[in-house]
């Protein structure tokens, strides 16, 4: 899946199924989407459906530090990254 | 060194032990409507909220009993995600009501979040509808390599999630009750609430009750042959309270709050006074969990005389328990006329909608401001003749026109559970 196709799918869970109004790729979520922990939870049981994996306990915690939607994209980026060089 | 000691910022240094406890707003979801205008009207014409069971592919089938007071009309209820992330159908019947009695009250945004307005609000098991959804997933997903049980499942379908959804939603940082004892949850929720401002401990509490459509609990009192199963056909004509051809309970769905505010208080700011609690008694029968216990109830209806400071002859109604089970009406009857004798009128307000479980109290206490207010008492639905084990009270068998200045609210729950509110009527409160 390249950048923008993940973009994509992130966006349209994100305005689908957490209601966001006109997201921006650098928007703070806490602050501007009221985005908080138990989302966070949520978001990643959608971004292991969307990749077909599940996430251990150490990568869904490495998840914990996100704050933009351009960092869910480099995540999931890295995700594939860490599990090669492991 | 000295230790001095830290006073509580939520606690007045001065404790006044007997601060009045009025009602200043109310709004209640029931089968019969919501809200006052929809609620008086079937009162009024004599309207039943029981329909035929809904089949919810599960219990459905195996349940004789075919009825249920059920709210049928569509509600907006439009939270923000936000908020409803985190609620369950039960959480949302509270938080509606709560946003209610919040709108109609006034209060300042100010005194909502200073910690001296507190929620007492229950349901009989939370959400079960959320419950058995995580069942579902459990035993169909074991062999999933995702975990599909939500993040906020439990914080959707846990025993306190109205109360602290009420919370969350409108930032109130005072005390939190989250009573859940079945039919006495409400009732409990307002007692408590009402202690808590009498006694200083709190000047403002958001109380009262919600469940939602169930039918686990319609399984459990059908499997204790409790409830009603002869009107499956005629779901109006049931249940029957202190009826001699009544069959047992009809189980029902709802939500209700109450604001209580200190006395002072609320005439101080312009309050408009629905109501004052002037007594409340809570007590338990001490031995069986299910059967009805004279012993136990008399005390309770006695107990909330002597809190309220009144004799037996200054109560003009009563909303009984009435639930209309072959035993509980009985007992309840004895109970009435051994402490009150023949001179209230009585009346089962569960033959309009059935048993809304754990709101039953506070949506009881309701329709007995509106009737206070409106100078009626409506009568018990389906009381076509009076069982003779039931025939020594003053039953209201049609709609009198009454103006009232005291109502008692009895309700009674499994695990032994009694509870009794005196309200008086708003005018009076102010004289």
């Amino acid at each position: 899946m390249t950048r923008e196709e993940l973009q994509d799918n992130i966006l349209s869970i994100l305005i689908d199924d957490f209601e966001f109004e006109n997201p921006g790729l650098d928007d703070n979520l806490r602050d501007d989407h009221n985005f908080d922990s138990i989302d966070a939870i949520e978001l990643l049981g959608k971004i292991e459906i969307m990749l077909g994996t599940s996430l251990s306990r150490e990568e869904k915690e490495k998840a914990m530090g996100i704050r933009t939607i351009n960092d869910i994209l480099d995540y999931i980026e890295q995700l594939d990254v860490m599990r090669n060089n492991s | 060194m000295s230790c001095a000691i830290i006073p509580n910022p939520y606690i007045p240094s001065t404790l006044s032990m007997n601060r009045r406890v009025v009602i200043t707003a109310c709004s209640a979801i029931t089968p019969i409507g919501y809200g006052k205008d929809a609620i008086l009207e079937s009162l009024l014409h004599g309207k039943s909220g029981v329909s035929p069971l809904r089949d919810d592919g599960l219990l459905t089938k195996h349940i004789h009993s075919k009825v249920f007071g059920s709210v049928d009309y569509p509600l907006a209820m439009d939270f923000k995600r936000h908020f409803r992330k985190t609620m369950g159908p039960v959480a949302y019947y509270a938080c509606q009501v709560a946003k209610d009695v919040l709108e109609q009250s006034g209060l300042s945004q100010d005194f909502i979040t200073s910690g001296r307005l507190g929620v007492a609000f229950g349901s009989t098991h939370g959400s079960p509808t959320v419950q058995r959804d995580i069942y579902k997933t459990f035993f169909n997903d074991l062999d999933s390599k995702f975990s599909s049980i939500g993040a906020v499942d439990y914080l959707r379908s846990m025993v306190h999630t109205t109360a602290v959804n009420i919370t969350r939603m409108f930032g109130i940082t005072g005390r939190v009750i989250a009573s859940s004892t079945a039919c006495t949850t409400s009732s409990q929720a307002i007692g408590f609430a009402y202690e808590m401002i009498k006694f200083g401990m709190q000047d403002a509490m958001i109380c009262g009750g919600a469940d939602e459509y169930d039918t686990t609990t319609v399984a459990v009192f059908d499997n204790l042959l409790a409830c009603s199963v002869k009107y499956n056909e005629t779901p109006h004509c049931t249940p029957r309270p202190f009826d001699a051809n009544r069959d047992g309970l009809v189980v029902g769905e709802g939500g209700g709050a109450v604001l209580l505010e200190e006395y002072e208080s609320a005439k101080k700011r312009g309050a408009t006074i629905l109501g004052e609690i002037k007594g409340f008694a809570c007590n338990n029968n001490g031995g069986d969990l299910i059967l009805p216990n004279l012993d136990g109830i008399t005390a309770t209806l006695r107990i909330a005389l002597h809190d309220a400071s009144l004799t037996p002859d200054q109560v003009d109604f009563i909303s009984a328990h009435a639930t209309a089970t072959k035993m509980g009406d009985v007992i309840e009857a004895q109970a009435i006329e051994q402490v009150y004798g023949d001179k209230p009128w009585i009346t089962g307000l569960k033959s309009y909608m059935g048993h809304t479980m754990g709101t039953c109290g506070v949506i009881e206490l309701i329709l007995c401001l509106y009737m206070m207010d409106q100078n009626f008492i409506a009568p018990t639905l389906n009381l076509e003749e009076v069982d003779p084990r039931c025939n020594m009270l003053r039953h209201t068998r049609e709609l009198i026109d009454a103006r009232s200045s005291i109502a008692a609210v009895q309700n009674f729950a499994f695990g032994g559970v009694n509870t009794c509110l005196l309200v008086k009527n708003g005018r009076d409160a102010l004289e």
